[in-house]
């Protein structure tokens, strides 16, 4: 190197060599400190900046970091019928947010992303870009709501792949969940629905909102005592899972025959033409040991999964709609929502009669051994009050009484009692009070019964036969499951069980015993006089083929009278022995000219009945004609062609088919086909039945649900 | 004579390990404070937090071999290149409007082939330095001192200025030509008035665009950016953002600063942090200390600069220094006055500092020369 470097330099060294002077060094000394200047300057400048501006540039950093949080949605609970299924439940959905200011940062991004958004998702790209040029400086513009996973799949890959989609970019998904009834209508009323914000609107999701919401969590920075940015997740907790007493198949059961009537009296050759079957049709179904409602249904119903939809059921048309004002709207909206059988109230009418012998027999007041004579009117303190025989029952046992349901022989034995005693009772029914089943939107019924001060000899002659005084549809049916059971009086309540988000039971809901409103004699006293109404009385039209059933009728003129407007029901519960269920039907205002009979309400029991029944294990004791075995047949109640012995020959399976026998062991669907067949010669051990399940989420497996039911049925009950 | 005093001097040869250890400790220190200015928008953007720093390491490391070629090949050797410089440099510029030029964030300043790339920009600085130096070694004092001899150095740098301005649209690259040429010239120069009337005439200039700009509505960026500087939060949107998260991040360091790898400002708020406005990020992380440590050791190389044109051996080799002392002082001065808002947004990287393949390459032959010059030093001639 050295040589090299003097071989280059030497030829032409010392003569040419210009100096850098000293002139010039001296320029450079001054060029040097004008740096050292610039320099100091700059340093200065930077001080300053820190002096003066430190504290507040501290803030607005921070304030800017702020931001950055970013909330982590918990999950709402599922709601699960009393077998399982799930009759609500969220899912995971995601929002598709644009940020304008990102997307337009990278100069090259607007294009491509737009064209992304294009090819991914159903949407106007003209819209997204008219909006990014307007609002140049916008961070979150929602696109599109609650699009599921595999919605957003295609295009999430795309943002992933740098390689082929380098400029998308502003474009980002915000997670919450969406409330989904995978049963549409089914049990609207109870469920309830959610708007939102995850809050519940009536039924159990506003009943249990608190339980039913978790707590949202968040992912922040946060400063350490240095001022540093940590990041912290705290995770979101989950709601709390709710099991209902609601069973969905029997609920299922309730709801078809409800539409059912509804449906064959409705429409244009109606009464009413052009409304529907009734104004309103609920129906409860109890279990009377422990308060469990089993179902309950109201008419019409609404699609949980869309209530704000009025055209859903054909109760609408489009034209209807749109000329409706926003009151009128959020009026019918309201009175769909609503839940008849808790808010409600009417006049009980004639099925209040058992709650008026029940507490005559209770307080002494009658014996059960008195008579009464019917002419047909009863007179009280002036008034001429009709029975609704005209022509009058004649003499009629207190047992007759009821069973013919004769007004004038219950004014008499109101007399009996008076109005003090028949009035603590009625309190003791809990009339007046709320039951406080944990249900949204419970009417208070307590300005709607008489003042036991103040009420005069007619006030409580139209008493005893469920005039003058209002009740719900819950308060009736949970009365009369206390005079059925023993007398005693269980809050009636939907919810079970509430589980953690892990499924671990937190909490059990045992049953409540409220009081005892009658005693046991009188309640075994009432189940024999209830069972006699089906059997020689006003209500053998509700009685399901092979069985015996207690119950009582009940047609309640509306106020304002004589304008043909009742309230028909039925209220009635099976085994006559040892209730085991409780079903309460009510039709307001059937849409048909004649009225005043509850032969509608027992229709629609005896149809229930006949499908729930057998569901609930409890098994026929009564024999069947033909004409009722072919109905069953009919039904997927009775095995189509099979129809084995219920005998001894269980075990060994080879049921052969017998006439009159109510018991078909071990049958199976034959449209299904799924199970043992008899004729195979395996043994229809119950076990091996098991992988069947007979709670399965589809409520048209009712046929199968019921066989199963039949199969481990007593020996030697069916055929007599 | 002459000859055996040269012999005898001949292992006792300067070297500026000074300024060589300034330069390796702003190149590490570069490195470190791209990782850590880069790493967030990496990882976000292209899930690799390393990218930048690779690609820069990988310039460095060329560098080095080039830094190390101009350290021991004799800059006499160059002053026969200052002509055909000057033509490539010229055609690279042009070259940016042909197809082999690439177009990055809406500006066509690169050209390239296949995944290498380069900017003319600093092609064209280092032999503005080049022909000035051997331009103003040939004329005589008289010439230089003359308006001709003023003309006939400036002409070929003015000319690539505006090239640089029109074809690339850079018009920070055109003022670091210009400004290189004028502080040469201005060392070369025994005169000083007229120097100082260019500056009065500058300051009225800027004055002027100054009053322009906050007197009339128009839509040039570049007056616009001239508002944006004298009010950053009038347009906290698009171009007074940067500047304003740069002063936030500033503002913010305090003394010893949030401690290397905590900023907050380069977690998406200062866009591109590793590029011009790093230094904020500098005074965030490190605090004033960090800052004006950096600052000092720029001083330290500008005054090693200073010491070696002032002891070099020739004329040449003292303007090729002054050349290169005037590029490094012009960037950084630039570069902290942009990113503290004591002049107007104009895009200036902080020399070793900032994240930019080719320039950290030209600079490292830059600094390569001086220590060439340096190594020709003759100890007895040095103070």
């Amino acid at each position: 190197m050295q040589d090299q470097r003097r071989n280059f330099r030497e030829p032409e060294k010392e003569k040419k060599v210009k100096k850098f002077s000293i002139r010039m060094q001296k320029k450079l000394v001054v060029l040097f400190l004008i740096v050292l200047l610039a320099f100091v300057g700059l340093s200065a400048r930077l001080i300053l900046i820190n002096k003066e501006n430190g504290e507040n540039y501290k803030r607005k950093i921070l304030s800017q970091q702020s931001y950055d949080s970013r909330v982590l949605p918990f999950k709402r609970g599922d709601i699960l019928d009393a077998q399982g299924s799930k009759l609500a439940y969220s899912e995971k959905v995601y929002n598709l947010i644009i940020d304008s200011k990102l997307m337009l940062q990278a100069k090259t991004a607007l294009e491509p992303t737009l064209a992304a958004l294009d090819a991914c998702f159903d949407v106007d790209v003209d819209e997204i870009r008219n909006y990014i040029n307007e609002h140049p400086a916008s961070q979150y513009y929602v696109v599109a709501k609650q699009l599921t996973y595999d919605e957003i799949a295609p295009f999430v890959e795309m943002q992933n792949n740098k390689k082929d989609y380098p400029d998308i970019t502003g474009v980002w998904f915000e997670e919450e969940y969406r409330r989904v009834y995978p049963y549409g209508t089914l049990a609207c009323d109870v469920i309830g629905f959610t708007t939102a914000d995850n809050m519940g609107a009536f039924g159990m999701e506003q009943y249990y909102n608190d339980v039913l919401n978790g707590t949202n969590g968040r992912e922040y920075g946060y400063l350490t005592e240095d001022s540093n940015l940590e990041r912290s997740t705290r995770s979101a907790e989950d709601g709390k899972i709710l099991v209902s007493t609601i069973d969905a198949n029997i609920q299922g059961i309730v709801e078809k025959y409800i539409a059912q009537w509804n449906h064959e009296h409705e429409g244009a050759n109606a009464y009413r033409a052009g409304q529907l079957g009734s104004y309103n049709t609920g129906v409860i179904v109890m279990d009377p040991r422990n308060g469990e409602v089993l179902a309950m249904a109201g008419y019409p119903v609404f699609d949980l999964n869309d209530p704000r939809s009025l055209s859903g059921n054909g109760l609408y048309t489009e034209e209807q709609i749109a000329a409706m004002d926003d009151e009128a709207y959020y009026a019918a909206l309201n009175s769909l929502w609503r839940n008849y059988c808790i808010s409600d109230t009417y006049e009980p009418g004639s099925t209040a009669k058992t709650l008026t012998i029940a507490a005559a027999l209770d307080s002494g007041a009658i014996s059960g051994t008195e008579s009464y004579y019917c002419g047909g009117v009863y007179e009280v303190s002036g008034h001429q009050i009709h029975c609704n025989k005209r022509i009058g029952h004649g003499m009629l046992t207190v047992s007759g009484s009821l069973e013919q349901s004769c007004n004038v022989a219950l004014m008499q034995i109101g007399e009996a009692m008076g109005r003090s005693t028949f009035m603590e009772y009625l309190s003791n029914y809990n009339m007046g009070l709320k039951t406080n089943i944990d249900l949204a939107g419970e009417a208070r019924t307590d300005t709607l019964i008489y003042d036991p001060e103040t009420m005069v000899a007619s006030d409580l002659a139209i008493s005893t036969f469920g005039q003058g005084y209002n009740v719900t549809m819950i308060q009736m049916a949970s009365a009369f499951c206390s005079i059925i059971n023993g007398g005693y009086y269980y809050q009636p309540h939907v919810v079970k069980e509430i589980r953690n988000p892990d499924g671990t039971t937190i909490e059990r809901v045992e049953p409540r015993v409220l009081k005892q409103t009658v005693s046991e004699t009188t309640s075994a006293q009432m189940r024999e006089y209830l069972a006699r109404v089906c059997v020689d009385g006003t209500g053998t039209l509700a009685v399901p083929a092979g069985y015996y059933i207690g119950g009582k009728t009940g047609t309640a003129e509306m106020y304002p009278r004589k304008q043909g407007n009742y309230v028909v029901s039925f209220i009635g519960f099976a085994p006559i022995d040892d209730p085991q269920v409780v079903i309460y039907v009510v039709i307001d205002r059937p849409n048909v000219e004649d009225q005043p009979h509850s032969n509608f309400a027992q229709e629609i029991t005896k149809n229930i009945l006949t499908e729930i029944l057998p569901y609930l294990q409890i098994f026929r004791t009564g024999e069947l004609s033909e004409a009722d075995e072919e109905y069953l047949k009919n039904l997927g109640i009775l095995p189509k062609d099979v129809v084995a012995e219920e005998g001894e020959t269980v075990g060994e399976g080879e049921g052969e088919p017998e006439e009159g026998t109510a018991a078909p062991v071990g049958q199976v669907d034959p449209a299904t086909g799924y199970a043992t067949d008899p004729n195979t010669g395996e043994a229809l051990n119950p076990s091996t039945y098991a992988p069947v399940d007979p709670y399965s989420s589809d409520l048209d497996g009712i046929g199968a649900v019921v066989d199963e039911d039949a199969n481990p049925l007593p020996q030697g009950e069916g055929g007599e | 004579m002459a000859s055996t005093k040269k012999k005898k001097f001949k292992d006792q040869n300067f070297f500026d390990y000074t300024l060589l250890f300034v330069v390796i400790f702003l190149i590490v220190f570069g490195l470190v404070m791209i990782y850590s200015t880069s790493s967030y928008e990496a990882a976000s953007d292209f899930n690799d937090s390393t990218l930048y720093l690779r690609r820069q390491l990988f310039a460095t490391i060329l560098g080095v071999f080039v830094m190390a070629a101009t350290t021991l090949i004799d800059y006499h050797l160059w002053e026969r290149f200052s002509l055909i410089g000057a033509v490539v440099a010229f055609v690279l510029v042009l070259l940016v409007l042909t197809p082999l030029g690439i177009e990055v964030n809406g500006a066509r300043r690169w050209v390239g082939i296949g995944p290498l790339s380069m900017q003319p920009a600093e092609v064209v600085k280092i032999e503005v330095i080049l022909f000035c130096a051997v331009l103003i070694t040939k004329m005589n004092k008289k010439r230089i001192s003359s308006i001709k001899g003023m003309f006939t150095i400036l002409m070929l740098p003015a000319i690539f200025a505006v090239m640089l301005w029109q074809i690339t649209n850079n018009l920070s690259s055109a003022i670091i030509v210009g400004g290189i040429a004028v502080v040469m010239l201005f060392v070369a120069d025994s005169d000083y008035l007229k120097y100082i009337l260019a500056l009065l005439a500058v300051i009225a200039v800027a004055a002027l665009v100054v009053y322009v700009a906050t007197h009339w509505e128009s839509g040039s960026f570049r007056l616009k950016r001239v508002k944006v500087w004298l009010d950053p939060e009038s347009d906290p949107s698009d171009t007074g953002f940067q500047t304003l998260q740069a002063l936030y991040a500033i503002g913010s360091g305090g003394i010893f600063g949030k401690g290397l790898g905590n900023s907050m400002q380069k977690l998406g708020f200062l866009p591109e942090a590793q590029n011009d406005m790093i230094f904020s990020i500098i005074c965030e992380e490190l605090g004033l200390f960090g800052a004006l440590a950096v600052i000092l050791l720029f001083l330290l190389l500008i005054w090693r600069c200073m010491v070696i044109a002032n002891n070099s051996p020739d004329l040449f080799g003292a303007m090729l220094v002054v050349g290169v002392m005037a590029h490094f002082a012009i960037q950084v001065i630039l570069n902290i006055a942009v990113v503290t808002n004591t002049m107007p947004n104009t895009g200036i990287s902080l020399p070793f500092i900032s994240y930019g393949g080719t320039s950290e390459m030209f600079l490292m032959a830059e600094i390569g020369l001086v220590l060439n010059v340096s190594r020709q030093i003759r100890l007895r001639d040095a103070m």
